[in-house]
């Protein structure tokens, strides 16, 4: 079943890479930094789907697979924009389907970052919090479940903070720093009584436990700051536009004739 | 358009990222004074310091951002900035060392040590960037 998964990641990323391509060719401009990023967030989730996890103690080895999965795999795969490219990219039929999904009522719902952030942050307190992790530790089925939830839990996250694909409205920078960081809190604080407490009905060593908390809690620091990074940028490069914008109506303000010459 | 209270914002924001940054890197990672999690700590104290964690790094990048902007305007006041800076630095490092340290029993300074000239010191030096922060911001209001 991970081998079926790991494919399916792999027909994605070719998928994203000839769509680019497609763009390419017909003369519209696809950044190769978008390209690298959502194949190396591909990469990333086959690689915690079928990492040798056996060879680590096991809570720092499920803990390291989770964090790629939850956060550093969402995180690429959201800077490579696949939802504008396929928007892009498909021919009629399927694009209106898809813009249809992508503007609905549902996935504006879904996207609020307040309601990603605490559907990304239950999930993390419900896996380590109840007896979930210790009930699904032999059952390879329930297990994998398990990740693709976290995963998806991630993608959804990164995707209503980002904010970067052309959903129904987009919300405000405010709104979505705060949703950062109440789940970057949140993250901070499970990792920091995991150090402490193990999750019901399991049996860590306390080193492996205390390497696991450490490796979440700055696991998550880091892809935090990334996010945070990316999100401020976002903010200068509008604020950017909107001043050049400013400056070329106070120059056209001045010289009406320059204006309509350049426009 | 005035730049004085955007840029005291920035500032502050600025100082509280560095004070969080410091106490992190100084403390945690180099001197290693500070516990990742001594067990001893209340579950607010817990909540308060991954608030101020996460808030610490958040108001890092925004102050860089918000200074990249200022300037780009041309519209930072750099008394004013200064003077936020302190502040955030004073106020940050006098909220741990009081309230988060003291009332909510979170981490101490150091471990297996005589801890009153600790706090002492902690707790001075925060005051001395808070007076600081002050003395800038009515010299940066006097200049506008």
């Amino acid at each position: 079943m991970t081998a079926v998964l790991g494919w399916a990641v792999a027909v994605c990323c070719l998928g994203y890479v000839g769509a680019a391509a497609r763009l390419r060719t017909r003369g519209d401009a696809w950044s190769l930094a978008r390209t690298a990023s959502f194949c190396a967030g591909g990469a990333v989730v086959v690689a915690a789907l079928s990492a040798p996890w056996d060879a680590w103690p096991p809570f720092t080895g499920h803990m390291a697979a989770h964090l790629a999965l939850g956060m550093v795999a969402p995180l690429l795969l959201a800077v490579g924009r696949p939802v504008t490219l396929a928007l892009r990219a498909l021919p009629v039929a399927p694009r209106r389907a898809l813009l249809g999904c992508v503007r609905s009522r549902a996935a504006a719902q879904l996207m609020w970052p307040p309601f990603a952030a605490l559907v990304h942050t239950a999930s993390l307190w419900a896996l380590y919090r109840t007896p979930v992790l210790a009930a699904v530790h032999h059952r390879p089925w329930a297990h994998l479940l398990v990740s693709v939830h976290l995963l998806l839990s991630g993608l959804l996250f990164t995707f209503a903070v980002l904010a970067a694909e052309p959903v129904r409205h987009r919300t405000g920078t405010a709104l979505r720093a705060g949703a950062l960081l109440a789940a970057s809190a949140a993250h901070g604080v499970l990792a920091k009584s995991l150090y402490a407490t193990a999750p019901p009905g399991t049996a860590y060593r306390p080193d492996d436990l205390h390497a696991g908390s450490q490796l979440m809690y700055y696991g998550g620091d880091i892809t935090g700051i990334a996010l945070a990074v990316l999100l401020a940028h976002q903010w200068y490069a509008a604020g950017g536009r909107a001043l050049h914008r400013e400056r070329r109506h106070a120059l056209g303000g001045a010289r009406p004739g320059a204006a309509a010459l350049r426009d | 358009m005035t730049g004085h209270g955007r840029s005291l914002r920035g500032g502050v924001l600025g100082g509280v990222g560095l004070a969080a940054f410091v106490d992190e890197v100084v403390f945690h990672q180099l001197l290693h004074w500070h516990h990742f999690y001594d067990k001893a700590s209340s579950e607010a104290g817990l909540v308060s310091d991954g608030i101020f964690h996460a808030f610490g790094w958040l108001a890092m990048v925004s102050a860089v951002f918000l200074f990249a902007d200022l300037r780009r305007r041309g519209t930072l006041a750099r008394t004013a900035w200064s003077a936020g800076l302190c502040l955030g630095l004073g106020g940050f490092q006098l909220y741990d060392g009081t309230f988060q340290h003291k009332v909510l029993e979170l981490h101490r300074i150091r471990y297996d040590v005589e801890l009153a000239p600790y706090d002492w010191t902690w707790n001075t030096i925060a005051a001395l960037f808070l007076i600081a922060g002050a003395v800038l911001l009515v010299r940066a209001r006097g200049r506008r």
